[in-house]
Parts: C-alpha cells; sequence; structure tokens
C-alpha cells in the first residue's frame, strides 16, 4: 500500500463556466495594468483561486492537463499562417505559466511544481502537494485549472461541459490522523476528470471536512 | 532513505550515452545547421535519429531496465519530466489537415509519454511534471523526497522532449536561437540551439556496486520575469544554496559545475554570477554545447553525464569556447583528471523557475 499522510484542509475554492468564466476580480488581484493584459486565462483563475483561498506565498503545485492551450495554438495557427509568433504566446505557453504569474505578482521565491499528468493531473497534484508539506512542514497551496476555450474545440471536446475551470485547497501537514478521511466520491458534474481529485477534496471541504488523507 | 542512481541510458543529437561522453571529452558537437523548420532562417538544431520517437523512448527505458537489478517495473514509480509532450504528432495532423478532428487530445498532452511508457512497462504509479527546462529536475527532486521518506523504494526518471515547430519557432521569435552549435560562456555568443533527447535514470533507495548518490536537491524561483532571469542571480543562487543545504554540504566541497548553460546571453551571463558569488574557482562547464539545449530533458541527461563525470574522475572541457565573457569563472578549456566527488547541476526555465541537484560519488565506487 502507498504511503498516506493527513492533512489539515485550511481553506478551498472552485469556479467553473462552460464557455468563459465572467468575473475573476482582475483588477482588484492584479492592479497593475501591463501585467494583468499578458496574463493567461489559467494564470487569471489561478490567482482567483489563490486570493479565495488566502494564498499569500509559498510552496506551490499547480497542475493541468492541457496547460496553455489558447497560447499554444497561438503559435500553431501562427506558423501554419506564415505569420510572426508573439514572444509574449511563447513565453505564456509553457505548462508553469500560472503559477509562475503568481509568484511574480506575489514576490513568491519559493517552489513551484507543475503536474501535467494527463486525466490525473489533479490527483497526482494533490500527491505531491501532499510529499512537499510533509517535507517542508509548510502550508501548501495546490491548485489545478483547464482553459480549453480555443475556437473549433468541439472538433475534439468530448470529455467537458465546462471549457473554463479550476480549484484549489490550501493544505498541511496534520498533527494526527483522528477524523482524516479518504477523498470520497463527491464528483463536479460535467467538469474535466482532470481537475475532479480536486474538486472531490474542495466539496469535501465544503461539506465540513476539516481533514483528508492523501497518498504520497 | 538515501537515493541513489543506480543505472541509465540515453538518446541524443549524440548518440547514446558511451557516445555522448565520447563527444563531450572530444569537444565533437551533435548540432547541425538545419533549415526544415524555418527556411530562410539557418539554425542550430539537435537532432536525433528516429523512426518514432516513444519507439525510442522504449528502447532506452528498456535497456535502463536490462542494466537493472529489477525483473520489471511492478514496483517503480515513474516521474516523467517534458515540455511538450505529444505536441510533436498533434503539430503534424494540425498542419496536414487545418483542424483537429483526427488530433487525440490525450496524444498531444504531457501525460502522454508516462501512459505510453506505462502500457508497454507497467509501473506502480506515474506522475508527470512539466516546468518548461527545469521539468526532468523537478522529477528528481521529487524522487529524491519520495524515496527520503520512504514511499517508493524504485523511482524511474525520465526526461524526454522532440523537436517540434512551436519550441524552434518560438525560441525563434525570442530572438535567441544561434545560428551555429552554441558557445556557452563564450563572449559574442548568439544563443541557444533547441535539441531533443530522451533520458532515463533508476533511483533506489537501495546502494550497488556502481551507485552514484543523489545527495542534494533545491528549487527556486526568481519572481521576476517570465522569461530573462533575475539579473543580481539570486534565484540561481537559491536553488544551488538549497541543493547544497539539503545535502549537507559547504559550497567547497563542490568539484565540477555542470551549468544549465544554454548559450543565450542573459543566462550564462546570471548563471556565471551564481557561481561567481557562491563558489571559489570551481570548475564549470555546459555540454549544451554538445547536445543543445534539450528542454524537459536537459536535467536528466545532464545527471547522467554528471554521474559520468564522478565515475570517470574527468571535468569535461567547455567545447566552442574562444573567450570567456566572464574571466573570473574557472571555464576548463582541456579536460581535468581529477578525483570528483560532487557535482552540482543546474536547470533554469521561463517562469523564473530554478532547480539544482547534486550527485556525489561513493567511495566504494570503482573509477572506470
Amino acid at each position: 500500500m502507498p504511503k498516506k499522510v493527513a492533512l489539515n484542509v485550511i481553506s478551498a475554492a472552485k469556479i467553473y463556466a462552460p464557455i468563459q468564466i465572467e468575473n475573476l476580480d482582475e483588477k482588484r488581484i492584479v492592479p497593475q495594468m501591463m501585467i494583468r493584459r499578458r496574463l493567461t486565462r489559467n494564470a487569471k483563475i489561478t490567482l482567483y483561486i489563490a486570493d479565495k483561498c488566502g494564498f499569500k506565498g509559498g510552496k506551490i503545485v499547480y497542475a493541468s492537463a492541457f496547460g496553455e492551450l489558447q497560447s499554444t495554438v497561438g503559435i500553431t495557427d501562427a506558423i501554419l499562417n506564415n505569420a510572426p509568433i508573439s514572444p509574449t504566446l511563447f513565453q505564456n505557453s509553457v505548462y508553469n505559466s500560472a503559477p509562475s504569474y503568481f509568484s511574480l505578482l506575489n514576490n513568491d521565491k519559493d517552489e513551484i511544481i507543475t503536474i501535467s499528468s494527463g486525466m490525473k493531473s489533479s490527483l497526482d497534484a494533490l500527491k505531491t502537494a501532499a510529499l512537499q508539506a510533509l517535507v517542508s512542514k509548510e502550508r501548501i497551496l495546490c491548485v489545478a485549472t483547464e482553459c480549453l476555450s480555443i475556437e473549433n474545440i468541439q472538433e475534439v471536446n468530448q470529455c467537458t461541459s465546462y471549457l473554463e475551470a479550476g480549484a484549489g485547497v490550501v493544505l498541511e501537514i496534520a498533527d494526527d490522523e483522528a477524523g482524516a478521511l479518504n477523498i470520497q466520491d463527491l464528483k463536479e458534474e460535467g467538469v474535466i476528470d482532470s481537475l475532479q481529485d480536486l474538486f472531490r477534496v474542495v466539496n469535501m471541504s465544503e461539506k465540513g471536512v476539516v481533514k483528508v488523507f492523501i497518498e504520497l | 532513505m538515501k537515493a541513489y542512481v543506480n543505472a541509465y541510458e540515453s538518446k541524443s543529437c549524440a548518440g547514446d550515452t558511451q557516445e555522448l561522453m565520447d563527444a563531450i571529452y572530444s569537444k565533437r558537437t551533435g548540432v547541425t545547421i538545419d533549415t526544415s523548420y524555418m527556411p530562410d532562417a539557418p539554425v542550430g538544431l539537435g537532432k536525433m535519429r528516429y523512426e518514432d520517437f516513444f519507439e525510442a523512448m522504449n528502447e532506452v527505458v528498456g535497456d535502463v531496465l536490462k542494466n537493472s537489478n529489477l525483473d520489471d517495473f511492478k514496483e517503480t514509480l515513474l516521474i516523467v519530466g517534458s515540455s511538450v509532450g505529444g505536441m510533436q504528432e498533434s503539430e503534424r495532423i494540425y498542419f496536414k489537415d487545418k483542424n483537429y478532428k483526427n488530433i487525440d487530445p490525450s496524444r498531444h498532452a504531457i501525460g502522454v509519454i508516462a501512459e505510453s511508457l506505462d502500457k508497454k512497462f507497467a509501473f506502480a504509479d506515474t506522475r508527470s511534471i512539466s516546468t518548461a527546462c527545469t521539468s526532468s529536475a523537478n522529477a528528481f527532486l521529487l524522487a529524491k523526497r519520495l524515496i527520503n521518506v520512504g514511499a517508493y523504494k524504485n523511482v524511474l526518471v525520465v526526461g524526454a522532449d522532440a523537436l517540434c515547430h512551436t519550441t524552434v519557432c518560438g525560441f525563434y521569435a525570442l530572438g535567441v536561437l544561434s545560428s551555429k552549435a552554441c558557445a556557452p560562456f563564450n563572449e559574442g555568443r548568439e544563443g541557444m540551439n533547441v535539441a531533443e533527447a530522451i533520458a532515463a535514470i533508476l533511483v533506489q533507495d537501495q546502494m550497488s556496486n556502481d551507485s552514484i548518490e543523489l545527495v542534494g536537491v533545491g528549487a527556486s524561483s526568481d519572481a521576476y520575469h517570465m522569461t530573462n532571469p533575475d539579473p543580481e542571480a539570486n534565484g540561481a543562487m537559491a536553488s544551488m544554496s538549497d541543493a547544497l543545504k539539503d545535502a549537507s554540504l559547504d559550497a567547497s566541497a563542490i568539484d565540477y559545475v555542470n551549468a544549465h548553460g544554454t548559450g543565450t546571453l542573459a543566462n550564462d551571463k546570471v548563471e556565471g554570477l551564481a557561481v561567481e558569488n557562491l563558489f571559489d574557482g570551481v570548475y564549470v562547464s555546459s555540454t549544451k554545447a554538445i547536445t543543445g539545449h534539450v528542454l524537459g530533458a536537459a536535467a536528466a541527461i545532464e545527471a547522467i553525464i554528471s554521474c559520468e563525470v564522478i565515475k570517470r574522475g574527468l571535468i569535461p572541457a567547455q567545447a566552442n569556447l574562444t573567450e570567456a565573457e566572464n574571466k573570473t569563472l574557472n571555464i576548463p578549456r582541456e579536460n581535468v583528471a581529477q578525483n570528483v566527488k560532487y557535482v552540482i547541476s543546474n536547470s533554469f526555465a521561463f517562469g523564473g523557475n530554478n532547480a539544482s541537484l547534486i550527485f556525489g560519488g561513493l567511495s566504494q565506487c570503482p573509477k572506470k
């Protein structure tokens, strides 16, 4: 059996929308206009979730199965059309863009790990966050987002009713295992599978669960 | 539990691991000048020879299994580090069809590498990390910590990135590509070479008779800029300092810095400053002059190079160096034969993501 650890769930947040999430409170969270204009949708959702979780800085474990799809599509379309590639699109195309923008905006110089494990991305992020919490004894932000809202996505999208979604929790190692629960099957209907495990933990938190077991 | 590197294999533009080390020690670059991605702009690229990238991955991982003390990977965690995943294949389909209909989303994402290897080798579990050019460095960071806490006995770290239009043309758009083989730390260097590679390293909690210990890992964020490194080198110094702390080592214990050394103006200047500030005359060189920059696979292939440097007791000269920009760095112009106890290997990435790994020789390891 893989080693399990008990973690306190300090805070939790989630958000999703069929096409695009309308209000991510960007002007308040990112008052600097120049940076705000460069943010990817994943970054905006990550910043929103971190804000809702009250996370100001520290170690982050971020997850996304498909990463910065909008930037990637912009680059491949430019190549296909022999058009110049925007340097901003390219710098934003890496999978760790979203948590890196958090780091930049919050002067957070701590470790950032980005997981992209297909449909088990958020489960693997939770496992990684548990390890980081165990090793560091610090509070860890575990956040996962997907932004699939690109033109013609219907040609390949068979996996979600919500093209934008994100969830996050702040976790810390619990002093003991008393009252800790395994991740329960509190699925968020219609949300992409890559985020479901984190949504389950958020939903447990919303039902009052304060301690969870996560395998390393 | 301690973490030991017990078996590895790689493929890059410089060949397999044996051929790679021969190329490094003879300063023979695997980078070639290429116009297939951008007909009007010749650039130096590190291209591997393969029919199918995924089949080449199976061969590399199969070789590691053969060279290990394991019969299979059923009790081994696979951690993949990659920055492009299946993008090479999805680009090919998209450029041909001009729509997404024949693209399998699961084969586009980073996770396809682990899924493909799991299908072939049946691991206990898999995980995939994508932090751009530190992807496989962070895979090692997790591997060491998982072994340290006793969560796994065996972890296979795989770094794998294939060349694709997005990375070649994207780096070109940033104006950081070199039209010839890159010249890390050289005055007047042009930039980097995008390249591809596969490297697989078995990390275990038990020593073998040819082990190298993964003694320290460190990571940090610059919190400075999405692509440019902090000019004061605080992030680079922090990841190296954290690795030294994790290893309980003083900087003076390090014999060789296997630099990130991409050949870009910004990286080499800042990394040179970080090495200058932290160490006193340590040997430093970058093997990317031979392999090119293999992006998410860089730390994995450079981990293998670091282990080989320790086993062979031979610090590699800096290839393509005519005049060093930073005159205070101790950049060897010829290979240096000496007992090498500890090597630190750096990886830095977009988003200001930094990671450093320290490998240490064991006294009982026979020198080759």
